[in-house]
């Protein structure tokens, strides 16, 4: 053993920059192993909690039974609940304004009736609950008669950043200064007015009180957790307090749920593409020293003494790198909180501690660094050993073996390819991340054999760029040489950039189909909201004639009305909204999980309903069956035509059907919400003039425009999203590494071969040239299966997403286009040292090279 | 008149107490059309003579010409190019590319030149033809025997119609046959062609078929001869490279 690990080290010692590189691999495996799963769960915490906050989304919510105010130091009783993420004690007032108080007008009623004032501990707030500031800032300890308020509410006042208002209270008029606004309010609630929580003690004459807490509790609790947690909160609080659950949490924790497994699947295949970048390096090794492996066996070396010799290399590796790994990993951890921070503090206020060292992910960390080195070594240590004394002495024979075994490879490959996507098109969802890795090994097996072929495809191109330096044929035939290696390297690059076009496509699928669904619910030029969207039925409506007077408005196209009534279906309550089967689909309309757009004329034949999501969750109900509604006068039967959903009802168990049927069954003629649409040609400002007078008789109305609103709503959408690419980027690194390890063995390999192109007269240009082309080749081969892959992946999610939430699949066009930029320019950037390298050489040097 | 002049050309490698001179203030002249064999012991400074000559490294002191041009100061992409043009190389380990067919393999330096492949492989078809290799213009390097790939490096190295060929040990990897096909190879190509060859060898009997021999020893000319075609054989070469290392 001692010869063995002596032997080694010296090797290692040799080939320093090699040995750089692929103890680079198992550094990066490492460090992404142990760094990630380090900083992962505070990650994912800080994302729960931007979600959350974004929602506004709580998960416990303290009140006392009485529904009075309680004294603030009864928050302090949770100090020592564990488990909780954040605690926030608030005062909660309505205050109802006098009827001209915002316009001064008494004969026209204000739209605005009532402000919530919510007093609050600045800092703590914002831990639950995220708080946009558009404009000017959020609230300090220190501020005094200071408020945040949204756009909406500073435009019905008519005031900006730095101007004042003033709210009735309990001690008399109080003069507000606008601090900081938030965006515009998107579902039409009772406007809050935020100040800080002495400042509302005073206005309310409740000093020391508070009359809520919102509590957030940690990351990925399971329902047994949360009901832990619950217990603890009730021991601690006393029977006087409720413990209530305001979130809708079931499907955002299973969403959350399925975000973590996503990631271990991410982690599961960092580790798999350092395990390529290693086996390349250890295939390299053997075949370079396949004269030394032969001299040593001449000399009376065992095979067994040889495989030591590779294993032992690949276990100093293996814990070298590991040891830094670990250390880069933690220093990663400690820089990603650090950056994340920022941005994530515009958001929410998450204080991210430093990174905490596990020392079971420590041992775990570097038994796979160590573990995946030497397994990756196993192969190229036996091949080592079945190496004779005689065939080292003559070239290669290594290719002959390689080809015949892509054979057998590619056909069990594309078997794998073919029933994987199978299972993907059979909609089992059991089968569906089992059937993503499958599908990606299968891709992994297919590769050594479709490089020559695609090497030849892309070559031209190569060639054509490059065609009056007379390299690019040289740089593709360099590709084809070592088929095995680049299809390894290729299977690495691969992987990453699957991971990239994979979120392209979740991320363009969701976002695709939220704005599909505000443009729907929003998309009118204008909306006449009531007070309550989703509890229509609180709602004083209007008479038709409104919506009839609005049609006649010279310049109005159309008008849409919805109509609410409310019914049960075998026990259940259902939410239902009468439409115009014609107007509706014209200003508005549904999103379809089934059926489509047909459904709408259907709606105005028959008895027949289109319902959502939440419905069939709800009543054990799909399209195509007859239920029957109660109604003032005994049952009628209706038959699902259609699924479909909207954003203002997705969450109410509801059904669509039209206004006449409405009319007929359940006597409704009354219209609760109004969409209309402007013609193209109409004079806006005359428009908007003869709406907003005739609006004036119906002041149970918000009269909203839908652009502004559907505006607000994305660039919160977009925001939330951004977060999520972070996390993928960094996958995409190892194909980096991979790249320039191949490369780089590419030219250590041809170091003579390079030597004699620049005898015979390459300039280092063409040398440098040539290393670049094989670069660009081989990163359009991984980029090619990373999209192909990648596109398999994207479809997964999106299906394995589906059952929580009604995606549609969308081609990921940007995650495509992204992973083509970036497989690119990795391949450009993976070939900077090596190309140097390679034009740098000393010919005299490079030509003695062996 | 002289294509190549040497002038108190030297090579140091290392320094300190590791310092080794590998050549010392060699002056040689070279004429036209001149079959030149460079002969010595190992470690004369045989190679690194070739090398310098050719552009492949640069000398500690002292100057090269070619064509009346000096090389010492060129720079590497005028070097480069001179090489390309000028010059062609013959190596002991051939080192042609094996993943290139025999004809792409000789055409390289034309088409590294920027000629349509088209025409460098009619080019580079002719010298192969010429070398008899004409039935194995497509095979790859390791279909070919050792004298085989030797023809195609030659082949490689004339493509360019360069003046100057430099070849190092070029039959050192090849059977006694192939060495003789190889050394009477190069001379066709500096008689029949008019080419100045420069040869690097240490077998005497390959040394015999130059016009004139230079006898290097620790860096130095010590001795160099005019062979008379019928006085000289391989043996009275073998007798002098013995007196000199003696």
């Amino acid at each position: 053993m001692k010869l063995q690990l002596s032997l080694a080290a010296r090797y290692l010692g040799r080939r320093k920059l090699r040995t750089t590189l692929t103890t680079l691999a198992i550094i990066f495996g490492v460090l992404l192993i142990f760094g990630m799963n380090t900083v992962l769960p505070t990650m994912i915490a800080a994302l729960q909690a931007n979600v959350q906050g974004v929602e506004g989304q709580i998960d416990f919510s303290i009140t006392n039974i009485s529904g009075e105010s309680f004294p603030q130091e009864i928050a302090n009783r949770l100090q020592n609940v564990a488990g909780l993420r954040a605690v926030s004690a608030s005062l909660n007032r309505t205050i109802n304004l006098p009827a001209d108080y915002i316009d001064r007008d008494p004969a026209r009623p204000d739209t605005l009736i009532a402000v919530n004032l919510v007093g609050v501990t600045s800092e703590d707030a914002r831990s639950v609950r995220a708080y946009a500031i558009i404009e000017g800032r959020y609230l300090e300890d220190s501020d005094t008669a200071s408020a945040v308020i949204s756009q909406t509410l500073a435009d019905a006042l008519s005031v900006k950043v730095g101007e004042s208002f003033s709210l009735p209270g309990a001690s008399g008029l109080t003069e507000l200064t606008v601090v900081g606004i938030l965006p515009p309010n998107i579902m039409p609630i009772t406007e809050e007015i935020l100040v800080n929580l002495p400042q509302a003690q005073e206005m309310t004459g409740e000093t020391d009180r508070v009359n809520l807490i919102d509590i957030n509790i940690e990351g990925f609790a399971d329902e047994a957790r949360r009901n832990e947690i619950q217990q603890q909160i009730e021991t601690a609080l006393g029977k006087n307090y409720q413990v209530g659950t305001l979130t809708a949490g079931d499907e955002m924790f299973a969403a959350m749920e399925l975000g973590q497994i996503g990631l271990s699947v991410f982690g599961a295949l960092a580790l798999f593409m350092g395990g390529f970048i290693i086996f390349n390096t250890f295939r390299t090794i053997v075949t370079e020293r396949r004269r030394d492996i032969g001299m040593l066996r001449a000399l009376g070396a065992t095979r067994r003494t040889v495989i030591g010799i590779i294993l032992a290399e690949s276990l100093l590796q293996g814990l070298i790198g590991s040891a830094i790994g670990l250390i880069l990993g933690y220093l990663m951890a400690l820089g990603i909180i650090k950056i994340v921070q920022g941005p994530l503090s515009l958001f929410i206020n998450l204080k991210l501690g430093a990174p905490v060292i596990s020392p079971l992910l420590v041992l775990f960390s570097v038994g796979l660094g160590v573990g995946v080195t030497v397994l990756a070594g196993l192969l190229p240590a036996w091949n080592a050993s079945r190496i004779t004394p005689l065939e080292a002495l003559r070239p290669s024979q290594a290719e002959i073996d390689v080809k015949r075994k892509t054979g057998i490879g590619f056909i069990v490959g594309m078997l794998i390819l073919i029933v994987t996507t199978f299972v993907v098109l059979s909609g089992q969802s059991a089968l569906i991340i089992p059937g993503g890795l499958f599908f990606l090994a299968g891709l992994v097996l297919v590769t050594p054999a479709l490089v020559n072929p695609l090497a030849n495809l892309f070559g031209p191109i190569i060639s054509w760029i490059t065609v009056r330096q007379g390299i690019g044929g040289l740089a593709k035939s360099n590709l084809k040489r070592q088929p095995a290696r680049v299809a390894v390297t290729a299977s690495a690059s691969m992987l990453g950039l699957a991971v990239i076009v994979a979120a392209g496509g979740l991320v363009s699928s969701m976002t695709g189909i939220i704005d599909e669904l505000m443009l729907a619910s929003f998309g009118s030029d204008y909306l006449f909201v009531p007070p309550s969207v989703m509890l229509w039925g609180s709602n004083i409506g209007s008479s038709p004639e409104f919506a009839q007077d609005l049609r006649e408005v010279e310049g109005v196209e159309e008008v849409s009305t919805f109509r609410y009534g409310a019914t049960t279906t075998n026990g259940q309550a259902v939410s239902l909204i009468g439409i115009d089967p014609e107007a509706f689909p014209n200003v508005s309309g549904l999103h379809f999980l089934k059926g489509n757009q047909s459904a709408y004329k259907k709606l105005a034949s028959k008895r027949t309903l289109v319902v959502n999501g939440a419905f069939l969750l709800a009543i054990d109900a799909k399209a195509g069956d007859t239920i029957e509604l109660q109604t003032t006068n005994g049952t009628v039967s209706y038959e699902i035509v259609a699924v479909g959903m909207d954003l203002l009802n997705a969450k109410v168990t509801t059904a669509y059907l039209s206004q006449a049927n409405l009319e007929t069954d359940f006597g409704v003629t009354e219209d609760v919400f109004i969409q209309l649409n402007l013609a193209e040609d109409a004079s806006r400002e005359a428009v908007k003039t003869e709406i907003w007078s005739l609006a004036a008789n119906y002041p149970q109305y918000k009269l909203i425009s839908g652009t502004d609103y559907y505006g607000a709503m994305k660039t919160q959408m977009d925001a939330a999203f951004s977060a999520v690419y972070i996390v993928f980027v960094f996958l995409a690194i190892p194909s980096l590494i991979a790249m320039m390890n191949t490369l780089t063995i590419s030219v250590l390999e041809r170091t003579r071969e390079i030597g004699m192109v620049r005898a015979v007269g390459g300039t280092r240009r063409q040398v440098r040239n040539m290393v670049l082309a094989e670069a660009l080749l081989l990163a359009a081969i991984g980029t090619f299966f990373g999209i192909l892959g990648g596109m398999y992946l994207g479809y997964v999610f999106v299906t394995g997403i589906k059952v929580l939430f009604p995606l549609g699949y969308y081609f990921p066009v940007s995650g495509i286009t992204t992973a083509v930029i970036i497989g690119l320019f990795f391949g450009l950037l993976a070939a900077i040292i090596p190309a140097r390298q390679a034009a740098r050489l000393e010919i005299v040097q490079a030509l003695r090279y062996e | 008149m002289s294509i190549i002049s040497t002038e108190n050309l030297s090579k140091v490698y290392g320094s300190g107490a590791t310092t080794v001179t590998a050549l010392e203030k060699i002056n040689l002249k070279v004429n036209s059309g001149q079959f030149v064999a460079v002969m010595g012991p190992s470690g004369c400074g045989k190679s690194t003579l070739l090398h310098l000559i050719g552009g492949l490294d640069k000398p500690t002191e002292g100057d090269i010409k070619i064509e009346g041009v000096s090389i010492t100061q060129m720079p590497d992409d005028q070097l480069t190019e001179l090489r390309r043009r000028k010059i062609g190389f013959v190596f002991q380990f051939f080192n042609l590319i094996p993943v290139m067919t025999a004809v792409e393999n000789a055409a390289l330096p034309v088409t590294l030149d920027g000629i349509k492949p088209a025409d460098a492989y009619k080019r580079a078809t002719k010298w192969l033809e010429r070398f008899e290799l004409g039935d194995r213009l497509s095979s790859r390097p390791d279909q070919l025997s050792g004298g085989q790939q030797q023809r195609v490096a030659i082949a490689r190295a004339l493509v360019a119609d360069p003046t100057l060929i430099l070849a190092d040990e070029p039959t050192g990897n090849v059977d006694t046959r192939s060495g003789d096909e190889i050394a009477g190879l190069l001379r066709d190509v500096s008689k029949q062609y008019d080419r100045t060859v420069i040869m690097v060898t240490h077998d005497p009997r390959i040394a015999a078929y130059a016009d004139r021999i230079v006898f290097l020893k620790d860096g130095k000319v010590v001795d160099e001869t005019l062979l008379d075609r019928k006085n000289h054989g391989a043996a009275a070469v073998t007798r002098m490279i013995k007196e000199i290392g003696d």
